[in-house]
């Protein structure tokens, strides 16, 4: 088998002292239970980090434990908020994760959520279509919108190949402005405060019966089924692993690049303004200047911990609905300041990031 | 982004809901048992402004009344995260949950119906209820002060004032602000920048600088983040602070602060819910100086017959004078306040214009 020797060559002084060498040989491939392994195992060492940094805090591993894990997913409330969590969370690692897949640095999640917020609103407060299909206008509102969000970035991108991370993150700060214009605007409430009036009670994603879950959470959960079978199961899949991989070379064997791209990216923008209808429908009621909050960062992060797989994607946003939900929970009573559970977060993330290493190589220590 | 608390409300009472509520009776609420609060900020505690004013006035409240109030910072103005951090508290036994912010309007009236035995008190908040609260200051009436303070201090009689948004809460202190100067230098006029933002210092620093090239010398603010202050330091001139006391950032250039004594309204009112009952009031709380909302804080810079002015006038509207008593003049000269009248809180609440003085325009 052929390696590529990456770094090898001891100092002298390591080898007289007998140390031997460590060598990183870049690894062709890996099975599948090895890599699985290895992200358990860097996940495991993360959490026994963020363990030590909470209970250095003083919470012993007992209230960890119950609530963390007790509480929060072995509680019929705990277990609720966490859905209610995670339903946005589930549709921006989705979007995050279709536009990793292609390459294309989707920064501006919060903007398309914005957007399919309004695109949502639209529906509801022009009062168009009768009641009973009302809901439904809603959800086209809250894809189109987000879609429609991402196609200057997406022409740019093609057209004249202007960095997407610059151009998504700043139609970010646009959207919020749209957003404000509306509020203060047209769609302002009669008492004159900035949010839109509430929806109707038809408007609003009705509750499934559990805790204050709404049915936002099977609309989470079909947009999964979509992106998994889109990914795993259809052509497009398989074409977006080429593009994303070498576009150049998906191009030079014909396949059509432009399109596949066109194609994930959109979708990408439609997925987060569906996580934009879901807020807006299913808790929120109104649009507020505060609705989009924080929802960039973690689809980010959940397609990251989630390596752009979608049936990962939606465990992840489970998890990490639980870590808001768990984290908010400690915080409560162990008055620990908030910045504690963003710690959290991001050992678990730089861990996972870490095990990246010995994913891509083999280390190999020679004795000397 | 935590654009929109500030904005409050209770009140807005007439101007609104004109006839929805008739003369409701004045029902009282008692805590059962033994009293246990908690405060819900929407940022971290330390923010410098707003919710630091709250968290100064929970220690304060905690020695006052010798009970212990736990917090959770950050927890954001979307129902998603209020909703679990409101019911943990009160599923572990905590029966007043003070709120912070405007954005968890919707979500306290929710929660306070699904628990009518716990009391609810959220401040900049617009929705009340027979267990529910909201309450704001007349920060009208310590801006008024500030701008007396700008019109002595100011040289070139011209000032300037950097506001978040054109709402009727931020309006009415830029008008106040023009009045209290105009009261010391009948000249005065007040250059007023909206941010659009309630927290954002770049756009802050930028429209400061923009204020002293025009030959501005004093700054009154009503936005978020002590930036106006420090640029004003920087250049050499001088400012006047919202929220809590700016010296704390810009020790020369802070003449004067609008600040917040939520405590003074925290104490007497939980300590009434413990015992006879909170007095509910349909339409929220709408604190003045006299019953503890905002108030001024001098520095020392400020000279001594300036000093006994501003207290003097301090003490006229404790003892009830209107700081909108007319006649008052709108930006044209057309009159908005007839003389010996002044508006109610409902016109209050529906401020939409800018007084003679005031240079700019709420579009």
């Amino acid at each position: 088998m052929t390696t590529e020797t990456v770094s090898s060559n001891p100092t002298p002084a390591e080898a007289r002292r007998g140390l031997g060498r460590v060598t990183l040989e870049v690894r062709q491939r890996m099975p599948a239970w090895k890599h699985g392994l290895i992200l358990a195992l860097s996940l495991s060492c993360g959490l026994a980090i963020g363990v030590a940094v909470l209970w250095a805090s003083g919470v012993a591993p007992k209230g960890i434990y119950e609530e963390f894990v007790l509480y929060t997913f072995f509680n019929a409330k705990g277990l609720a908020n966490v859905l209610v969590e995670c339903t946005p969370l589930i549709l921006v690692g989705l979007s995050a994760a279709m536009a990793f897949r292609v390459q294309f640095w989707n920064i501006g999640l919060e903007g398309q959520l914005i957007l399919g917020g309004m695109g949502a609103a639209f529906f509801a407060l022009n009062d168009i279509g009768p009641p009973e299909t009302r809901l439904a206008l809603m959800l086209i509102g809250g894809l189109a919108g987000g879609a429609l969000w991402t196609v200057i970035p997406l022409l740019l991108k093609l057209k004249l190949n202007v960095n997407e991370i610059i151009s998504t993150l700043l139609l970010n700060y646009v959207a919020f402005q749209l957003l404000q214009d509306r509020l203060y605007g047209a769609w302002q409430d009669p008492d004159r405060f900035p949010h839109s009036p509430q929806l109707e009670s038809v408007e609003r994603l009705p509750r499934i019966g559990f805790g204050d879950v709404d049915s936002g959470i099977w609309v989470a959960l079909a947009a999964g089924i979509v992106v998994w079978w889109l990914i795993q199961r259809a052509r497009i899949g398989l074409f977006m692993t080429f593009v994303g991989s070498n576009a150049r070379m998906s191009k030079a064997i014909g396949l059509p690049v432009t399109a596949v791209v066109a194609g994930s990216v959109l979708l990408s923008g439609a997925l987060s303004g569906l996580a934009g209808f879901v807020v807006v429908a299913g808790q929120e009621y109104r649009l507020t200047t505060t609705f989009s909050g924080g929802y960039l960062f973690s689809g980010i992060v959940i397609a990251f911990l989630a390596r752009n797989n979608p049936l990962a994607a939606v465990v992840v946003a489970f998890l990490l609905g639980g870590l808001y939900v768990g984290g908010q929970s400690i915080q409560i009573f162990y008055n620990l300041p908030a910045g504690v559970i963003d710690l959290l977060q991001a050992i678990i993330v730089m861990s996972v990031t870490a095990s990246e290493l010995f994913v891509r190589y083999r280390i190999i220590w020679r004795r000397a | 982004m935590a654009v929109s608390r500030l904005v409050l409300g209770g009140l807005l009472s007439a101007a609104l809901s004109v006839s929805a509520v008739g003369a409701a009776n004045a029902e009282t609420f008692k805590v059962e048992g033994e009293m246990k609060p908690a405060f819900i900020y929407f940022n971290v505690k330390n923010d410098g402004g707003w919710v630091q004013a709250l968290d100064e006035a929970r220690v304060k409240v905690e020695e006052n009344l010798g009970i212990e109030i736990p917090f959770t910072e950050k927890v954001e103005e979307v129902a998603t995260q209020i909703r679990p951090a409101v019911e943990r508290y009160i599923d572990r036994g905590y029966n007043v949950i003070l709120g912070s912010a405007f954005g968890y309007s919707d979500t306290f009236k929710e929660l306070a119906e699904k628990h009518p035995d716990v009391l609810f008190l959220n401040p900049a908040g617009i929705t009340n209820g027979p267990n529910l609260m909201s309450y704001y200051g007349r920060t009208y009436e310590s801006q008024y002060l500030c701008g007396m303070v700008a019109g002595a201090m100011s040289k070139t009689g011209k000032l300037g004032f950097v506001a978040a948004n054109p709402l009727p809460l931020v309006t009415w202190t830029v008008n106040a602000y023009a009045l209290g100067a105009q009261r010391m230098n009948p000249d005065a006029t007040v250059n007023v920048v909206f941010t659009g933002a309630w927290y954002d210092p770049v756009k802050e620093r930028e429209a400061a600088l923009a204020l002293i090239e025009q030959g501005v010398d004093v700054i009154g603010i009503h936005v978020d983040t002590p930036a106006v202050p420090v640029v004003a330091q920087e250049k050499g001139v001088m400012a006047t602070g919202h929220h809590r006391d700016m010296t704390e950032f810009a020790p020369d250039s802070t003449m004067c602060s609008s600040v917040w004594v939520w405590d003074k309204f925290l104490t007497p009112a939980l300590k009434a819910a413990s015992t006879d009952g909170l007095e509910m009031q349909p339409y929220g709380a709408f604190l003045s100086i006299k019953n503890g909302g905002t108030d001024i804080a001098l520095s020392d810079a400020v000279p001594a017959d300036v000093k006994e002015k501003v207290m003097a006038a301090r003490q006229e509207i404790i003892d009830g004078k209107h700081v909108f008593e007319g006649p008052v003049a709108g930006q044209d000269g057309s009159e908005k306040v007839a003389a010996g009248a002044h508006p109610d809180d409902g016109q209050m609440w529906g401020m939409d214009y800018l007084v003679k003085g005031v240079v700019g325009s709420l579009n």
